[in-house]
């Protein structure tokens, strides 16, 4: 279960969150969604404390990770990111790239992490793809290879910050697909997002945020049929 | 996250003073002069306090007082030599010979790391300040050496014409008092028949074995003796002050002028003529012929010593780049004041700072092989610190994050993540810097580490003949610098295989 409370985020003189307060519950998948600006991504960022957050608490799972006192690096492992530009390591090829954590950071056998990495490949369809170096792989192949990357450490979250922006079109749909399986599963998970057929099929819960507020907190359906607030009507109208 | 930062900070410091110590272990062995007959042992000989040993230093770079036998085995011969040996022996002692800079010898006398000078040193008054000299075993005349085309025979002729000499030699203190003439000082003896062969000097004053030795080699040179002056030219071994040895020494000269060894050994060396070759080329590579197994031993020294320092470099530029992205602010300060000082002075400066004045700061006697490599290292860090610094910001900062939100600790992801795409980034600079070291190694011959250029300075002391050695290390650095570089275009390919 992950707590916010009144997080705030000042880049400079500009604040992007003013004050942002919400709970997610174990397996709830949650669509960030918001105009360009909204503040959606640092929201994402602070969660794993990408972003140091300027003021408010957040804990997880009991544990105040906003805490200096807290071994973040440790909490990072549980929560799995996924990113709008993949960012998988160049210079290793897929494999490499998901076993690279197991091993390193959790010490795992070499041989169980690649057996892992295989069944991981697999279930993101990518099973050929193994020893291609990233530079062979399209941008949809990459993204799928980033969320077996994060799903290699066994997290219990997973945060995705617009993991379909930079695809073309016809690669969307591979990697949603993914994503979907994966909220069925059960996982905890958050995407920031601006398909909104995926978000009104795939999520839970809808987070409006506008100006660094998180102005709606509702179900899909009510959210796209009958939204509460005058901003996210307008924002709907403009997007769909 | 600062708590990491400063365990690599640490870890960093603790690898540079490993790295260093380890130089300071594994250089002593090509340092100095490999080819002297007992260099390395000269410095401990005097403490262990075996008595029956004598270590002597010299300048082998003067035939045929001494020189290097390239030729052969590398020992040390000459005149001198020959004296010191039947001296020695007469008194009862074991020979041991430390080459080294003419410019060292005093101080290798002060600081007792050799017990007695011979060298072609002239006993000057200034000289007698700080040393004590045996009697007189030789007395040289100044002589002109001039074109045969133009030739100049007496010092009044001298008048009005530019006359070169050996910086620092006993010539040089004379023809400072030639009336009218142009003075032009040179570092070495090859320095002036080069010059005097392309007429950029009229004539040269030297001594009278080196002006045979210059005649001899060069059919175009012709000499002219000039009345033996006063007793001021005379060679003399040099002791430290107040040394028992002095009068031991001084008998046995005086029974060698009395029984005719001494007259014997001079005749040995001086009529030992070479053949009168017929040299009419300017260029002329079979003086090369018996030197080349010599001068190639240089390129495993230059080899050594570039990798050595390229290493260390790397090392240390990696750490200094890292301290100039820590966020750490003394530790900014220091790498940007350390990279400013280096980068803001010349090389040959720093090396020889490094190699002179560490005995006397830190009272420890640097080889010269370990002062060279710690300067191009500590210059080649400055300059490739800034290099792996752009490398490592140049690296998409998606990466960091990919890797922080993993958990992966600092140093693993600089060490793994970071680090791997940063030397892809810079490469062909690394490799820029790896051929300019391995160029500018040719400095160090300044401090006499035996490298490449070292090696043809030796050669061309020896056959007077300028420009065929350097023709010949020019070549090998080319070649060197082709294979160097076609190395590393195989390295990149090699690094580049996952694009």
């Amino acid at each position: 279960m992950i707590n916010v409370t009144d997080l705030t985020k000042t880049f400079g003189k500009n604040q992007v969150l003013k004050g942002i307060t919400t709970t997610v519950e174990r397996g709830e998948v949650v669509a960030l969604i918001g105009p360009s600006g909204s503040g959606k991504s640092t929201f994402l960022r602070c969660l794993n404390m990408l972003e140091t957050p300027t003021s408010g608490a957040i804990t997880i799972d009991g544990t105040a990770i906003t805490d200096p006192k807290t071994d973040i690096a440790r909490v990072r492992q549980r929560i799995g990111m996924v990113f709008q530009h993949f960012h998988l390591f160049p210079h290793m090829t897929a494999i490499d790239n998901i076993t690279f954590a197991p091993t390193q950071v959790k010490g795992m056998p070499l041989e169980e992490a690649r057996k892992k990495a295989k069944e991981l490949l697999a279930r993101v369809g990518l099973s050929d793809k193994a020893d291609s170096y990233p530079s062979r792989l399209s941008g949809g192949q990459k993204q799928r290879v980033a969320i077996a990357r994060s799903l290699a450490m066994e997290p219990d979250i997973m945060l995705f910050d617009e993991p379909t922006s930079a695809l073309d079109p016809e690669m969307v749909k591979e990697v949603l697909n993914v994503i979907r399986s994966l909220a069925d599963s059960g996982m905890t998970m958050l995407i920031v997002t601006h398909e909104m057929k995926f978000a009104r099929e795939a999520a839970d819960t809808i987070y409006f945020l506008d100006d660094g507020k998180l102005v709606e907190r509702t179900k899909p359906e009510q959210f796209f049929t009958k939204p509460q607030s005058e901003r996210a009507a307008r924002f709907l109208e403009q997007v769909l | 996250m600062n708590r990491k930062k400063l365990k690599v900070i640490y870890f960093s410091l603790i690898a540079f003073v490993v790295l260093f110590l380890a130089i300071g272990q594994a250089l002593p062995l090509g340092a100095n002069d490999s080819r002297t007959v007992s260099a390395a042992s000269a410095a401990d000989a005097p403490a262990e306090g075996q008595k029956k040993k004598l270590v002597m230093g010299t300048s082998a770079d003067y035939p045929p007082y001494e020189s290097v036998d390239a030729k052969n085995n590398g020992e040390i011969i000459g005149l001198d030599i020959d004296i010191a040996k039947y001296i020695t022996s007469q008194l009862g002692y074991e020979l041991e010979i430390a080459n080294m800079d003419f410019n060292g010898l005093i101080a290798a006398l002060q600081t007792g790391r050799v017990d007695f000078v011979m060298s072609a040193m002239s006993a000057t008054d200034e000289r007698r300040q700080n040393v004590d000299f045996s009697d007189f075993y030789y007395a040289a005349r100044n002589t002109i050496v001039s074109k045969k085309s133009a030739p100049l025979e007496s010092e009044e002729s001298l008048a009005g014409k530019r006359v070169g000499a050996q910086l620092g030699s006993t010539q040089d203190l004379y023809a400072e008092t030639i009336e009218g003439a142009e003075l032009k000082k040179l570092n070495k003896i090859p320095d002036l028949i080069q010059e005097l062969n392309s007429g950029r000097i009229d004539a040269a004053i030297v001594e009278d074995a080196v002006a045979v030795e210059m005649t001899n080699a060069n059919p175009g040179l012709t000499m002219h003796f000039l009345p033996a002056d006063s007793a001021e030219n005379g060679y003399a071994i040099a002791f430290p002050k107040e040394s028992a040895l002095v009068s031991d020494f001084n008998g046995v000269l005086a029974e060698m002028a009395e029984n005719g060894k001494l007259e014997e050994i001079t005749q040995k060396w001086f009529s030992d003529e070479k053949e009168q070759s017929n040299r009419l080329l300017n260029i002329d590579f079979s003086v090369l012929q018996g030197y080349i197994p010599y001068l190639l031993k240089g390129v495993y020294v230059t080899l050594l010593f570039t990798l050595v320092s390229a290493l260390f470099g790397l090392v240390w530029g990696t750490i200094l780049s890292l301290f100039k992205i820590s966020g750490i602010k003394p530790l900014e300060w220091f790498a940007t004041a350390y990279t400013s000082v280096f980068r803001g002075t010349p090389l040959l400066v720093q090396l020889t700072i490094i190699y002179f004045a560490t005995p006397q700061l830190f009272n420890y006697d640097i080889p010269a092989l370990m002062a060279a490599g710690l300067a191009f290292g500590l210059n080649s860090a400055a300059y490739l610190s800034e290099t792996i610094r752009g490398g490592i910001l140049a690296v998409d900062k998606g990466q960091r994050e990919a890797a922080i939100a993993l958990g992966v600790p600092y140093r693993k992801m600089m060490i793994r993540i970071i680090f791997p795409q940063a030397l892809r980034n810079i490469l062909p600079a690394l490799v820029n810097e790896c051929v300019a070291l391995l160029k500018e190694s040719s400095l160090v011959s300044v401090i006499g580490v035996t490298d490449l250029m070292r090696r043809a300075d030796v050669v061309r002391s020896i056959e007077f003949r300028s420009l065929e050695a350097l023709l010949f290390i020019a070549a090998i650095y080319y070649v060197l610098v082709l294979i160097l570089t076609s190395f590393a275009r195989k390295l990149e390919r090699r690094l580049r295989r996952s694009d």
